[in-house]
């Protein structure tokens, strides 16, 4: 049985009379311990999806469920601890004036879970932090460090489904890849379900089993890594879109950004 | 000393309290580095240990009358300031209203920004109805002016320091409120409210732990600020009888009697105005380095 299903999905932006289609009718499946990606160029509704599984976009039609059973609105405790999220940037997604001690510490206040102190040393330590950082503040991090805390604080909960916003597009490429193969040996060791983001389908390509194609908020096409490693694209569109990478795609199986 | 100064700078520190005690320590060291900042503290301790030793340093009395002696200019050997018009020494009425002033000052400032950041932040969160009731609420206050709306309140509640102190409060909130009400908007939509909302915090929560602190610099130098206004307005509600009643010898009840004599004898209101003056450019100067100090992103490495 499929851990996510998006159904049909339609999200619409209002504002001052204006209406916004981000998502029309898109409908996406992942099982349990697959890792599955949203690529499209930007606008084109794939952040979006992740935002309205959290019910922070509004839905306006279709049905979203995560372990067979229909979200309830608002998402409520029991969502947190299954869905966790990572935002992209890196800068905006820490609390400039918490340390990473509070940061990491107040989702298990919030759930009254014990023992927070071996949690946040343990959870610097699995994310391949020192823990002397544990009471420094976001300022003194580099991008690469924020993007790790931020990883470790949507794990402090253990969730099983981690949604992905372009994890590492704020990164520079050679943090790029140790962020990347991080959350790959994260999804490894503790059996997680991954929903990312990209616009870069070589990060799609490292990272994920299967993909979809969005443009204009609509679904274009659905592929998996085999499809994609041997250039089996039915529509124009992907192609174009797998063009533009291939060249950092292809060189040695398995992906270029290792 | 040195064992002490080296736990507190330890980079790594071993648990929160040693932490949170390490960065109060880098606090102090980032506000004893600001000139003005420093100048600023020395003016408001000395307040507070002239209006804590008041009885031990003032020299006479700051109700005892003599009228053979009255309106007697500085320097006077006996009353450094001068007297007043019933020959009243103005220096001992100086040090004993430091006693009022601080009372006034301290519950009006630990009342009216709590009361505008909490309406503030709450119609900024929630926005919607909400904002528009509070902010209109916000607006109705906004819209009389403070004195005259002190005013009405004390004649409701009865003339008197502790009702003035509350009708200051109740006036002093809305610019507050304001300030409080823009920070959030800006803060709102931010990744990491979007991840705490996501951990499952109440709104309480993040309004209390994650929206406040973001308001709390720019408020702080609100209320710095507002200082003066605050012992003007008290001084004022005393002037119309409302306030402060004579004899207290409240700062601006001195200058309101001293003003009949401004030509004359221009000690008797000037030399509480000078009082005013010193403490309110005391707290404007603290507030600013506090402003320094709050922001962890200051700090210099």
């Amino acid at each position: 049985m499929s851990l996510i299903e998006v159904e049909n999905l339609s999200v619409t932006f209002r504002a001052k009379g204006r209406e916004v289609r981000a998502v029309e009718g898109v409908s996406l499946t992942v099982a349990a311990r697959e890792s599955y990606g949203l690529v499209g160029e930007s606008g084109s509704g794939k952040s979006t999806i992740l935002r309205a599984i959290c019910g922070m976009a509004p839905v306006t039609g279709g049905r979203i469920r995560i372990g067979g059973q229909v979200l309830p609105t608002p998402r409520g405790r029991a969502f947190s601890a299954q869905v966790q999220m990572v935002f992209q940037d890196p800068y905006a997604s820490l609390h400039p004036r918490h340390t990473i001690d509070r940061t990491l510490s107040e989702p298990l206040a919030i759930h009254g879970v014990a023992g927070s102190d071996a949690r946040v040393v343990q959870a610097l330590t699995d994310v391949g932090l020192p823990p002397s950082f544990r009471f420094r503040y976001p300022h003194q991090l580099s991008g690469g460090q924020r993007q790790r805390v931020a990883i470790a604080r949507a794990l402090m909960l253990q969730p099983a489904i981690l949604l992905l916003d372009e994890p590492t597009s704020a990164l520079d490429a050679s943090v790029q890849a140790e962020v990347l193969n991080l959350l790959d040996g994260l999804r490894r060791d503790r059996g997680l379900t991954f929903l990312m983001v990209s616009h870069d389908l070589a990060v799609i390509d490292h990272m994920c089993d299967r993909l979809l194609v969005m443009q204009h908020g609509r679904a274009v096409e659905e592929l998996a890594r085999d499809d994609l490693a041997a250039a089996r694209m039915a529509t124009p569109y992907a192609r174009s879109l797998f063009a533009a990478s291939a060249d950092r795609m292809l060189e040695p199986a398995g992906g270029a950004t290792e | 000393m040195t064992a002490l100064r080296q736990w507190l700078q330890d980079p790594s520190p071993a648990s929160r309290r040693q932490a949170r005690l390490g960065q109060m320590w880098l606090a102090w060291l980032r506000i004893r580095r600001n000139r003005l900042a420093m100048a600023g503290l020395v003016i408001v301790g000395t307040l507070l240990v002239v209006a804590a030793l008041a009885p031990w340093i003032a020299p006479h009395d700051p109700l005892a009358q003599d009228l053979t002696r009255r309106l007697l200019p500085p320097l006077t050997p006996g009353n450094l300031l001068g007297t007043d018009d019933f020959g009243r020494d103005i220096l001992s009425r100086i040090i004993y209203g430091a006693r009022i002033t601080l009372y006034i000052i301290g519950l009006v400032a630990v009342t009216a920004p709590v009361l505008g950041l909490l309406i503030g932040t709450v119609a900024g969160y929630f926005g919607g109805w909400v904002d528009a009731t509070l902010m209109r609420l916000t607006d109705i206050f906004l819209a009389f002016p403070r004195l005259i709306l002190a005013l009405a309140l004390v004649a409701v509640l009865g003339p008197g320091i502790g009702n003035a102190i509350l009708a200051i409060a109740l006036t002093a909130w809305p610019p507050y409120a304001r300030v409080a009400r823009a920070e959030t908007l800006t803060v709102r939509n931010s990744d990491y409210i979007a991840a705490i909302r996501l951990q499952g915090a109440s709104p309480a929560r993040i309004i209390a732990g994650h929206v406040v602190p973001m308001c709390l610099p720019s408020v702080i130098i609100r209320v710095t600020l507002d200082m003066a206004g605050v012992i003007l307005i008290a001084a004022g509600l005393g002037f119309l009888g409302l306030g402060v009643q004579p004899p207290l010898p409240e700062w601006g009840l001195m200058i309101s009697s001293g003003r009949k004599y401004l030509f004359e004898q221009w000690w008797v209101a000037t030399m509480p105005g000078l009082a005013i003056f010193v403490v309110s450019l005391g707290f404007n100067l603290l507030g600013d380095g506090l402003r320094d100090v709050l922001d962890p992103r200051s700090a210099a490495r």
